[in-house]
């Protein structure tokens, strides 16, 4: 078969050529972009924060009686808290922390190796009670979680002097050395040392905290996180825990026997309770939002780009009824007037796909300067080709295969 | 002539009604999802004061440390300004209207027979920010200015809240128990939901406004603390209110209104001289810096719009192309059949503009019923989409976005029907019937 006939038939109808090349190359475009947005919303979804999502809930108690402006009283009623907390059957662990998973915000401060000239390094800061680690899940690695008698309680002489860091965080301080039993100190903003140094009693491998507003990536502290042993809650803002169960399925349960020990303890304040899975959900709302969106948008496409095609295709075919008939007339064969068609086919489609890969990139670097953090890997391209194949292959059998059965005596009917 | 144009051209779609709906369905489809996805970038600028964009102000200070990093900052310079500040920049004569103000936590109680004690965050303002920000009230108003001054004390409360406490009635003249303080209802906020809550970037910005709005000046009296975003660079203790509100913690937003252009530079000369008292007193070691931006302009510092809801809005654009790119084809064949008919109108004396014309119509009257059909569409999809968001309440068509609509079903059809109609006004009448 010789290229030459198709392709001076091709030249003949430009428009409609023009017309499949663009909108596969715009289809091309649009599809892979979509897909690599999902895939990098997905990844974003699957963060993993280091601790065990599922199992956590966060309580916040908000005191409204006046005996809770009291430090000591403060004191007392969260050590009480405690041990009502942990004696609830199913409940893992429970500490008292100002620190709350997938929320964003928290407080941060600069801290460098003791005694030290070295620049500070930023790092985000949280106390705990005792068990903070365990009711994370947390996996400390190197050295200890908290021991009894190591939390101190706000302000004052019972202040402690040891800390747990991320792995992120030692790195940063002693870079490819052991952390614990190291020491490190607080840094003012004019840097100099302030307090005396704490020691590193523990290292815990993860440690992931959004600390900007949904969608406000890159997240400025990579990991890099600090926890020091302590009680504290006020009367403004209340007391909070997290506590970790055993089995995620009877956390109904276990939510409803804390809060009538809780309420216990002392009912003078409203108790809430969260669990971490619902935060996790509604942190990344807008992203399951675009995902399922993109998802609906790709479905639509592709659908009305297979019958763009279609339509074109066959208005083509209708269109050269009577040329067809003629060189069936003429001695072309049936296999002649197919291969034709697909070899048009093939050509149109393959110029189509090579100005799509252009455009992607284009866009992809668009989105990539602009609004979205998600280059376009190579692979996703050749998905995007193989869809679009597919997608021609169907649209262009059936007008093919109805040209090969025009019968060569309808070049002898007039229109 | 017109008419007679649309009149044909209706006649001709209703020629074959199945490629006519095919046609529509391809335009409704392509507004539908444009539209939603525009009108959900469109709603985190709503209702942020479109009517007075150039005039109400966010002020912030460079009150930084000398040798402190400002990189945490959306532009470099300090997000929120210190209690001092707050009190300083009071003393200008320039804007018409202005407020400091900042979110606090305070514990409600109300009627025992009504409801549970229980914790609300309250913003603390000056009677200013309900005209500045166009506060809508259902009942009463903000209160007087002499109430800021006396610190008075007098509470405006949302509507949920006055539904909750008062069932819903007129409660202006009531009383309501403030943690330990009795405060009577001087308004009652209309319904209102703006897509973004403005006033407070440093929090969730796409979180509700606060339910219970009192005057700032309660904050020193009550010693009520900020329960928002603060940081500091200046390590200072603090064990008292007396502490913070001496402190250079920034924990404070700062508004001001100035309608007029000459007035803003006299605003930038009084915050100039406002620093150089202060450095003057051993405040601001870095050099005079600060910004008096617009809120348009701080919607785009502060990122609020996210980037993948931009990203569905252009993405949503390029479907609505790909859709009338289709129609491109299907457009050409349906004209192009008509070709003996159109030249016999060349014949008998139409005009190859009329020809032109008679098309173009034709394609913007399917754009037009398409993108009709795709608005209805896109209202069902946007509440749906609406309830699967935090701020999906302020999710929804206004007028603005009708009319984006419109134009969008417009330049469809044209994108659509331009070269079609191009085509067939090219017909030569003798050549055809000739043919014929």
């Amino acid at each position: 078969m010789h290229i030459g006939p198709v392709v001076r038939a091709m030249n003949h109808n430009r428009t409609r050529v023009t017309l499949i090349i663009l909108e596969i190359a715009i289809t091309l475009a649009i599809v892979t972009n979509c897909v690599n947005v999902i895939l990098a919303e997905r990844a974003k979804m699957a963060t993993r924060s280091g601790f065990e999502d599922t199992g956590i809930v966060r309580l916040h108690t908000r005191p409204f009686v006046p005996e809770f402006q009291d430090e000591a009283f403060i004191r007392t009623t969260v050590d009480a808290d405690l041990q009502a907390i942990e004696g609830v059957p199913g409940v893992e662990a429970v500490a008292n922390t100002s620190f709350q998973l997938w929320e964003g915000g928290g407080s941060s401060t600069e801290i460098r190796p003791a005694g030290s000239s070295s620049a500070p390094v930023r790092t985000q800061i949280y106390y705990g009670s005792q068990n903070i680690t365990q009711s994370l899940g947390a996996t400390v690695s190197e050295g200890r979680p908290f021991a009894e008698g190591e939390h101190g309680s706000g302000s004052g002489e019972e202040s402690a002097s040891v800390v747990i860091i991320s792995r992120a965080l030692a790195e940063a301080l002693f870079p490819g050395q052991p952390a614990a039993g190291r020491s490190i100190e607080f840094v003012t903003g004019t840097g100099e040392a302030t307090g005396d140094p704490y020691a590193i009693v523990g290292v815990m491998e993860r440690f992931f905290n959004p600390f900007g507003m949904p969608g406000a990536d890159p997240d400025p502290f990579e990991e890099r996180g600090l926890f020091y042993p302590q009680r504290a809650g006020s009367y403004a803002q209340g007391l909070r825990y997290l506590i970790r169960v055993s089995d995620p399925g009877d956390m109904a349960a276990i939510i409803t026997e804390i809060e009538r020990r809780i309420v216990e303890v002392n009912p003078g304040r409203v108790v809430e309770f969260e669990p971490v899975s619902e935060k996790k959900a509604r942190w990344f709302a807008t992203s399951s939002l675009m995902v399922t969106t993109m998802t609906f948008i790709i479905a639509m496409l592709v659908i009305i780009s297979a019958l763009g095609l279609i339509g074109i295709t066959a208005l083509s075919v209708a269109e050269r009824t009577r040329q067809i008939g003629t060189r069936r007339a003429l001695g072309a064969t049936r296999a002649d007037i197919l291969r034709h068609f697909l070899i048009e086919n093939a050509i149109i489609t393959a110029a189509g796909l090579a100005l799509g890969i252009v455009a992607t990139y284009a866009l992809n670097v668009f989105l990539v300067a602009n609004l979205v953090d998600a280059k376009m890997p190579p692979m996703l391209i050749l998905f995007g080709i193989a869809l679009l194949l597919l997608n021609a292959i169907v649209a262009t059998l059936p007008p093919a295969f109805r040209a090969m059965g025009i019968s060569p005596a309808v070049a002898t009917k007039s229109i | 002539m017109f008419l007679y144009q649309i009149k044909t051209a209706l006649k001709s779609l209703r020629r074959n009604p199945i490629l006519t709906a095919l046609l529509i369905g391809g335009i409704a489809l392509g507004i539908c999802i444009a539209t939603t996805f525009v009108t959900l970038r469109h709603m985190y600028m709503r209702d942020a004061l479109s009517q007075k964009k150039d005039q109400v102000f966010y002020v912030r200070l460079d009150s930084w440390g000398q040798d402190s990093s400002l990189d945490q900052f959306p532009g470099g310079i300090p997000n929120q300004i210190t209690y001092p500040d707050a009190r300083g920049l009071m003393s200008s004569p320039v804007p018409v209207r202005q407020t400091p103000t900042y979110m606090t936590k305070m514990f409600v109680h109300p009627d025992p027979g009504v409801a549970e004690p229980y914790q609300a965050e309250v913003r603390m303002v000056f009677a200013d920010f309900f005209p500045m920000f166009d506060v809508p009230f259902q009942y009463g108003g903000g209160w007087p200015d002499a109430a800021d001054e006396r610190v008075e004390p007098v509470v405006v409360i949302d509507y949920a809240t006055n539904l909750k406490l008062f069932g819903g009635e007129n409660s202006v003249g009531r009383s309501l128990r403030l943690r330990d303080r009795d405060f009577q209802v001087a308004g009652v906020l209309a319904p209102w939901r703006p897509g973004l809550r403005i006033f407070d970037l440093t929090r969730d910005p796409t979180g509700a406004p606060e339910p219970i709005y009192i005057p700032f000046n309660h904050g020193e009296a009550m010693t009520l603390w900020a329960a928002g975003n603060n940081s500091g660079w200046k390590r200072q203790t603090i064990n008292s209110f007396e502490d913070n509100i001496q402190s250079e913690r920034i924990w404070l937003q700062y508004w001001v209104e100035i309608p007029d252009a000459e007035s803003r530079g006299a605003y930038n000369d009084w915050l100039r001289g406002y620093i150089d008292d202060q450095r003057a007193l051993g405040r601001f070691e870095r050099p005079t810096r600060f910004a008096v931006t617009t809120i348009p302009a701080l919607i785009e510092e502060f990122g609020l719009v996210p980037n993948g809801v931009k990203a569905m809005s252009l993405v949503s654009l390029l479907f609505l192309a790909v859709c009338s790119l289709n129609l491109v084809g299907i457009l050409l064949g349906k004209f192009l059949s008509r070709i003996p008919e159109v030249s016999v109108r060349r014949a008998l004396g139409a005009s190859k503009a009329q020809i032109f014309w008679q098309h173009v119509i034709e394609c913007e009257l399917i754009g037009l019923i398409g993108g009709a059909a795709g608005i209805i569409l896109s209202i069902g999809v946007l509440s749906v989409l609406g309830r699967f968001m935090d701020n999906g309440d302020a999710l929804g068509l206004d007028g603005e976005m009708l009319l984006v609509a419109a134009v969008l079903s417009l330049l469809a059809g044209l994108t659509a029907g331009i070269y079609p109609a191009w085509r067939v006004c090219r017909v030569a009448p003798a050549m055809q019937l000739k043919i014929q």
